[in-house]
């Protein structure tokens, strides 16, 4: 039996419409849920991924999962965490069926921003920053070749001849910068 | 072999195509971390296409509109449940439906208001050939209930759902039909939750459709 709040109208005059209490901070319907949520949801993807297929394939496994039981008499807040719980579990899913390691995650406890902050479209991302932290540590070849690929969207052939270097040794150079930028980047985030 | 899949990944992501299933080795994580979060920094991608966004919306729209009728646990209150992006509200559990008045306690502020773990516990269904077959979740609350939403194969028929305990046992917790692979269920479940490992999906002849394992 639902309990009755004492400042509410009676709501056992049959001719009274059927309401509900609606928190001030809670979404007025279903369509606001997706428009409040579905570009962040999609940049916590893409950070993760790092490819926009992913991305969005992901965005939408979470919506469609969140779909059903979503309930909109829950604040802001609480819709938000569900959300980010379902982003947890559909990213590690996707990580298991496609490398069989989980590469990235999403940490519900670290992730206040999304809980917290607005889905504006010129909300700074801090994906510059942490690439211009590695790249800064890089030897000149190594952070060129990254910058060319990753930055400046050249293909592996436009980026040796950028270097004056073969397609061979173009992708040695990848490789081995990769892997020393990834020693960088874990002493970033550490 | 693996530094040869580990490039082709890479170069997938650098060129911004859905990069390829491999078996990846641990000692890959952390370069494709590196990878990743170079990528993330060039300009463009990072925000959705305004199209997918549209598309998205219109997809969920339809899929809640065409959703099938969930039954609910308590034989009093078995109504229907139109699982409806479109409704006012959308509740899971039985307890009400979105004609009904409803009364509850004010919701703390939004910054307070990260559920803990264990009130919440989420699994993806798997085919046995990992492909996705659904999520299903499992709360903590009164009452507990789990929801299931299963879209991903051809099958057709009766679905049995169990879900395993930690304990090795298993509890069947209903029946539900999928129609061209399509279905949801949800039911009040009195196990604590935070014992279940995970559920499995079963035909009436006691063959596994897919599995999930609770995160």
């Amino acid at each position: 039996m639902p309990r009755l709040l004492s400042d509410q109208p009676d709501l056992t005059d049959s001719n009274a419409p059927h309401l509900r209490v609606v928190d001030a901070d809670a979404y007025p319907d279903w369509e606001a849920v997706y428009r409040d949520n579905v570009t962040r949801l999609y940049r916590l993807m893409y950070a993760r991924t790092g490819n926009r297929p992913d991305a969005e394939d992901l965005t939408a496994e979470v919506f469609r999962t969140a779909l059903g039981p979503l309930r909109l008499d829950a604040s802001r807040g609480e819709v938000r965490s569900y959300l980010l719980f379902t982003a947890r579990t559909v990213l590690a899913s996707h990580w298991r069926r496609n490398l069989g390691l989980p590469v990235t995650s999403v940490d519900p406890a670290s992730e206040l921003a999304f809980l917290t902050e607005p889905s504006a479209p010129d909300q700074p991302s801090d994906a510059p920053d942490r690439a211009r932290k590695i790249l800064a540590t890089l030897p000149d070849r190594y952070r060129r070749i990254l910058e060319l690929r990753f930055l400046e969207a050249c293909s592996i052939k436009e980026a040796a001849h950028a270097m004056g270097v073969t397609i061979s040794n173009a992708k040695v150079l990848q490789h081995r910068a990769l892997r020393m930028a990834a020693n960088v980047d874990k002493a970033v985030e550490a | 072999m693996s530094n040869r899949r580990l490039s082709t990944y890479i170069d997938a992501i650098v060129a911004g195509r859905r990069p390829p299933r491999y078996r990846a080795d641990p000692e890959d994580v952390e370069v494709l971390q590196t990878a990743i979060a170079l990528r993330a920094a060039r300009p463009g991608d990072g925000e959705p296409d305004d199209e997918f966004v549209s598309d998205l919306f219109n997809e969920l729209v339809t899929q809640g509109r065409s959703a099938p009728i969930v039954e609910l646990a308590h034989p009093r209150r078995r109504r229907a449940l139109l699982a409806a992006v479109a409704a006012s509200v959308v509740i899971v559990g039985g307890t009400v439906l979105a004609t009904d008045a409803i009364n509850h306690s004010p919701a703390p502020p939004a910054t307070a208001l990260a559920p803990s773990q264990s009130a919440v516990r989420t699994g993806t269904f798997e085919t046995a050939d990992n492909q996705v077959m659904g999520q299903i979740v499992a709360y903590s609350g009164h009452p507990s209930w789990v929801y299931m939403n299963v879209n991903g194969s051809n099958f057709s028929g009766r679905i049995v759902c169990k879900l395993q305990i930690q304990d090795g046992s298993a509890v069947a917790v209903g029946v539900f039909d999928l129609h061209h692979g399509k279905g949801e269920f949800s039911r009040n479940i009195t196990v604590d939750i935070s014992h279940l490992r995970g559920a499995k999906l079963v035909t009436s002849t006691g063959s596994t459709v897919a599995m999930a394992t609770f995160a």
